[in-house]
């Protein structure tokens, strides 16, 4: 028997990971040589250039939401990876504490420095400023520090009796000057050609000024000074340019069976807020033979408006009156990312940043392939 | 090599990078302000006291006679980590 070839539709119902009651189906693609007899699925990069999509639904600074078809989950996981793990970002890297007479110990708000995620000219931070290495030899450390590979930050607060609050005052940040130290209160202190790259709306600056370092009582002081440097979030989280870099499948709800009437309110209620539409079955439906509308002119039915909004909680499929007329399933190659950056970097350009790094690494990978059978 | 180490501070060359010097404060009087005066905290009110050597150990504010030792003058060096 001659094998035909798949049709369009055949090739689409491939590509639905099958969600049921109390089972997940078809996990793995099939796309791949010798899985189905007569069929070569030898990847092309034409057939792929042919396939692959990006569609943007949301595009802010700090929050980007795109979705990648046609690509295999391998691809999309190791952008995923990439973005938490390999972009670069500057943060605090060591502090110099001169005094610190707080509550607080040293290495505890050592930590909570580095945490601070900061901003900054964008040609200074991605192109001037480069990696740190630190020397082998200790005594070297001093001097391998360059305007383009360390910021210097500097933090001085002193927490003092206010004269002018209030007899019987007992608010801490009215009652003492400086009471709380936060953010804002770390200056930048630019050193060399810095200035050029840093200065003005440019300048190196906390994302979030309002973010809480200590709590001060009169008498107490901070008295430190911070070295910044980049580094890659596979070293330590503070280097992750993004605050959550994720995605999932693109959600499909296929209504095989008429729902109508009190049942279709039902069932768009089984689902989060405009993922189900309510329509009213036109004439020329009803008057279709076998389309299961006849008689109902008139009526409501459920339609799928947006699966994308959908969380795929499968409530629909716990209702008897359901059965057998919906099918839950999910795009094995449609990824939904949801990208929200720490602000040193547009979350867009997080992404962008990650294909460049894959070509990159692959490149690597290939001239290492190419000298290893040489 | 340990997580956080002491490091005496050399005053001069230090802080300062390769070619341009850095904008990080002077380095703290180690001496004391002044010669032969030391600073306690008073364990009652916290005030800063500054004893002479012979003087009778005694807060001049509140004349309590616990004093403390202020922290170390020295810079400690941590690790953001």
């Amino acid at each position: 028997m001659p094998h035909k070839p798949p049709t369009k539709e055949e090739l689409e119902r491939r590509k639905i990971v099958g969600i049921r009651d109390e089972i997940i189906t078809d996990v793995t693609s099939t796309d791949f040589p010798g899985h189905y007899p007569g069929e070569s699925h030898v990847w092309d990069i034409e057939e792929f250039r042919q396939g692959v999509r990006v569609e943007f639904h949301q595009n802010d600074p700090l929050e980007a939401s795109f979705s990648l078809i046609g690509v295999d989950a391998s691809i999309a996981n190791a952008f995923r990876r990439i973005m938490i793990a390999d972009i670069p970002t500057l943060a605090i890297e060591t502090v110099f504490i001169n005094n610190n007479t707080s509550v607080i110990q040293d290495e505890v708000l050592a930590h909570r420095l580095g945490l601070i995620p900061f901003q900054g000219g964008h040609e200074g931070l991605h192109k001037f400023l480069k990696w740190w290495r630190k020397p082998t030899d200790e005594s070297e450390v001093n001097s391998s520090y360059y305007d383009f590979n360390t910021v210097s930050l500097r933090l001085e607060v002193a927490c003092t009796h206010n004269d002018q609050a209030a007899p019987g005052e007992t608010d801490p940040t009215k009652l003492y000057k400086h009471a709380h130290v936060y953010a804002r209160d770390i200056e930048f202190c630019p050193v060399g050609r810095q200035d050029r790259y840093f200065s003005g709306a440019d300048a190196i600056a906390p994302v979030n000024p309002d973010i809480l370092i200590a709590k001060l009582r009169p008498g107490q002081e901070i008295n430190l000074s911070m070295h910044m440097h980049k580094g890659v979030g596979s070293d330590h989280a503070k280097f992750s340019p993004v605050a959550t870099a994720s995605y999932r499948l693109l959600p499909t709800i296929d209504i095989t069976r008429p729902i109508l009437g009190a049942d279709a309110a039902k069932f768009a209620k089984c689902f989060p807020p405009g993922v189900i539409g309510l329509q009213k079955v036109t004439r020329t439906e009803a008057a279709q033979t076998g389309s299961g509308y006849e008689g109902h002119e008139g009526e409501v039915r459920a339609v799928v408006e947006d699966p994308m909004r959908d969380t795929v909680s499968r409530e629909c499929l716990r209702h008897p009156e359901f059965k057998d007329k919906v099918k839950l399933g999910r795009k094995r190659d449609h990824f939904i990312y949801l990208v929200e950056s720490t602000g040193q970097w547009h979350s867009d350009a997080i992404f962008l940043e990650s294909v460049t790094h894959l070509k990159k690494r692959a490149m690597d990978l290939e001239k290492q392939v190419i000298n290893m059978v040489r | 090599m340990s997580r956080e180490e002491y490091q005496v501070p050399a005053t001069g060359s230090a802080n300062t990078f390769g070619g341009g010097s850095f904008n990080v404060p002077a380095p703290r009087d180690y001496a004391g302000e002044g010669g032969g005066v030391m600073h306690y905290m008073c364990g009652d009110c916290a005030v800063r006291v500054p004893l002479e050597k012979g003087a009778p150990i005694r807060c001049q504010k509140c004349g309590a006679r616990v004093l403390y030792k202020e922290r170390t003058k020295r810079m400690v060096q941590f690790e953001a980590r």
